[in-house]
């Protein structure tokens, strides 16, 4: 019977395999364990006891376990080098550079759309930032909390380049490739009304029918996340003249904010990540990069001082000893610095990932300062 | 007397087959009952109302290649979803029998060739899953076609681009009603024609041509009629107007793909049951035709053929079935057939159960209809049985 034999002989090898693995993981447990007493200790000797929650855990933990798409160019993808990379990872980042103060220490969940709630509830995760929009209904029913938006999306259109297609407005007449099962169907169906043009929506169930219907001039115009669009066009084949064949026009027929994502029923950490958030912003608005960042900690500005909390002069008392501004959100006062210094400012990360040099190529639109005439609007560091 | 001796001689009533078969039923009924109220109450406890009025609110959503426009009711676009069906479901089976047929017949063929021909074409087709080869052909559509603003036209007959095909067809031209009128007449007519020489013929022996006195009675008519009433019918001829075909009988490109596709696939399974039928048939039944003097084709028609039909009949009748739920299949290449609206229907937020529960019955009308229509031409064919 020498396939009985070969047959155990399987079993024991794989029973070995198994013994080894539990030996390995036990380790990592005692590491991990003795980790845990360190940062403990010295969270509570910095006198931090705010720290019990989520945000507690986390830094006793010593990493940010964080989700993330796999398959979006310039959002959340995993690159040549099986590194995740893109606009939203790096958010992930910036949290644990807040959190942590080493943006480097990230564990990155790769999650799908229907599993990312799931993981988020399950607490495998400890934020979600996997370009998610921002609906009442998934805040309501999915016990998550929704927080800074990161990213402004809308609906946008794809036609191609040497189409006479300005506006939607010059679509009348024409067939538009849609995904089924999403709202864009009927935002299209909207859209089109509201620019008094009669279009006809032809409806794929993914991308892989989609993609050669469009190719070969079935429809005229594919409709989607604007994001998504461009991160299609970024890669369309060169066989089809590349990403120079394809234009997404200006029109935007939906919102689609997107932002990180966390449990219902703990403030206090989904504080310290919408601040991680919100310090990418106010740089960007005070100038500050991760260049200059160094000298601005000595800057004569009390507002940029206040930010990444640095000293500040007491106008009363000049002979007191400057104290830094604590917001009090349980992160180390130097956080903005953190974050700025080991990920970069807004401008910085958007230009990195998915801005007008990167292959998805996109302009600011509404993703601009409040100044310049977008959404970016960061409550004032008081 | 004779009624109580049978009572007397009468099972006890848990085994008489009439009580059984009654109170089966009975019972089969009262736990469908009970099961949908438990369904209904369960709806009603989760606050779910379990009504059908979203029928009447707009769809919101248009479908390429039909005349349903956002501002039209769900119902509206469920019935259009309807259509597209059925239109596949009647054209494809229709020629589903006819190239299953013949490619069933060429399988027996005694020329090498032809008969190895069929075999590839059955033993390809039938072992490749039917969404396979819709996509196959969508994407050789897709591949070698121009786009609609270079469409190929073919002297006025035929357009042929990567969105929309488009074909000459009849239009009315006036009067087209009066012609038809005239029409249905003559063919009523013809066919009292041919019976009449049928019955000459069978009376007296002698070949009385029914087919050419009826066939010459129904053409003469139409021209006359043609000629008087003033080209009742003209032909309209397909034209790319703008991004879309104008006149003519116009087919977007799923519709094709999903026909082409499902015709090819079903036709290779009705192909066999045709084969496996002539088989059936005595030999002894082919010998004898050949003995009385008939060629090989009359000996198909008038011997092998209608004995073939009447064994085949009920498996195929399972195939125009299964054509015409495959069209479900169509979701693939964004044919808007019933399932694909029902989809978008409650991807809208419309209630799921209630939509899929109309989809359910418009299907189960649509298959039933055939079932019925095919089972009477089956029964026909039983009658001549002797």
């Amino acid at each position: 019977m020498p396939r009985r034999t070969r047959l155990w002989r399987l079993v024991g090898l794989l029973a070995a395999v198994g013994l080894f693995a539990a030996a390995c993981s036990d380790d990592d447990g005692d590491e991990a364990a003795d980790e845990d007493g360190d940062e403990e200790a010295a969270a509570t000797g910095g006198g931090d006891g705010a720290a019990g929650g989520l945000l507690g855990e986390v830094q006793s933990r010593g990493t940010l376990q964080c989700g993330v798409n796999e398959t979006v160019p310039g959002f959340g993808l995993v690159d040549e080098q099986g590194e995740f990379a893109g606009f939203d990872v790096e958010y992930c980042r910036a949290v644990a550079a807040a959190v942590l103060g080493d943006a480097e220490s990230v564990e990155f969940t790769a999650l799908d759309a229907e599993t990312r709630f799931t993981a988020l509830q399950a607490g495998d995760i400890d934020v979600l930032i996997r370009n998610t929009t921002w609906t009442s209904s998934r805040d309501g029913t999915e016990g998550s909390r929704f927080l800074v938006t990161t990213f402004y999306d809308g609906q946008g259109m794809m036609v191609n380049a040497d189409s006479d297609f300005q506006s939607i407005t010059d679509m009348d007449g024409t067939t538009i490739c849609v995904l089924s099962g999403t709202t864009t169907e009927l935002n299209l169906a909207t859209a089109a009304a509201g620019a008094g043009v009669d279009i006809t929506p032809l409806t794929f169930p993914d991308n892989e029918q989609l993609q050669p219907a469009f190719e070969a001039g079935q429809c005229q115009g594919w409709t989607s996340d604007k994001s998504q669009l461009a991160g299609v066009r970024s890669a369309w084949p060169e066989g089809q003249g590349g990403p120079d064949a394809l234009v997404i026009l200006d029109d935007t027929f939906s919102k689609e904010p997107l932002g990180p994502v966390v449990l219902d029923g703990d403030d206090e950490w989904a504080d310290a990540v919408n601040w991680a958030v919100i310090a990418t912003i106010q740089a960007e608005e005070f100038g500050i990069t991760s260049d200059n960042v160094e000298e601005m900690t000595t800057s004569e500005n009390l507002d940029i001082l206040r930010f990444l909390g640095q000293p500040i002069p007491d106008e009363e008392d000049p002979e007191a000893e400057a104290a830094p501004f604590d917001p009090g959100l349980g992160l180390d006062p130097e956080f903005a610095v953190d974050v700025i210094s080991q990920v970069g400012n807004y401008a910085e990360i958007y230009d990195r990932n998915v801005g007008p040099d990167t292959p998805l190529g996109l302009e600011r639109g509404f993703n601009a300062q409040w100044e310049d005439g977008g959404l970016l609007y960061a409550p004032p560091y008081r | 007397m004779a009624t109580t001796t049978a009572t007397g001689t009468r099972p006890p009533l848990w085994r008489d087959v009439r009580v059984l078969r009654v109170a089966f039923q009975v019972a089969v009924l009262a736990a469908v009952v009970a099961f949908v109220s438990y369904l209904y109450d369960n709806l009603r406890a989760n606050g779910v109302e379990f009504d059908f009025g979203f029928l009447d609110q707009q769809a919101g959503f248009g479908i390429a290649y039909t005349d349903l426009r956002p501002s039209d009711t769900v119902l509206d676009a469920m019935l259009t979803g309807l259509r597209n069906t059925i239109t596949v479901a009647l054209l494809g089976n229709v020629l589903t029998l006819i190239l299953g047929t013949l490619v069933g017949i060429a399988r027996l063929s005694g020329n090498w060739l032809v008969r190895r021909a069929a075999g590839v074409y059955v033993e390809a087709l039938r072992n490749i899953p039917p969404l396979l080869v819709i996509i196959f052909v969508n994407s050789a559509a897709l591949a070698t076609l121009p786009p609609i603003q270079e469409a190929n036209e073919f002297g006025g007959l035929l357009v042929v681009s990567v969105s929309e095909f488009g074909m000459v067809s009849p239009a009315d031209g006036g009067n087209a009603g009066a012609f038809l009128v005239l029409l249905a007449a003559a063919l009523a007519a013809a066919l009292a024609l041919g019976w009449w020489r049928r019955r000459v013929e069978e009376r007296t022996g002698a070949p009385a041509h029914q087919w050419l006195w009826g066939g010459g009675l129904l053409l003469a008519v139409g021209v006359v009629g043609y000629l008087a009433l003033g080209s009742p019918v003209v032909l309209s001829h397909p034209e790319v107007e703008g991004l879309s075909v104008v006149g003519g009988a116009r087919m977007g490109l799923p519709y094709v793909s999903v026909l082409v596709g499902l015709v090819l696939y079903t036709s290779s399974h009705v192909a066999e049951i045709v084969r496996g039928s002539i088989l059936a048939v005595p030999r002894g039944q082919s010998e004898a035709a050949g003995a009385i003097g008939l060629s090989s084709v009359q000996r198909l028609r008038h011997v092998v053929l209608p004995q073939a039909f009447r064994i085949a009949t009920p498996p195929i009748i399972n195939q125009f079935l299964n054509l015409t739920k495959n069209t479900s299949l169509g979701v693939a290449v964004a044919f808007a057939e019933l399932m694909r609206v029902t989809n978008t229907v409650i991807g809208n937020g419309h209630p799921a159960i209630q939509a899929i529960l109309v989809a359910m019955g418009l299907y189960l009308v649509v298959s039933l209809a055939i079932s019925f229509v095919s089972n009477l031409a089956h029964h026909r064919l039983q009658l001549v049985e002797r």
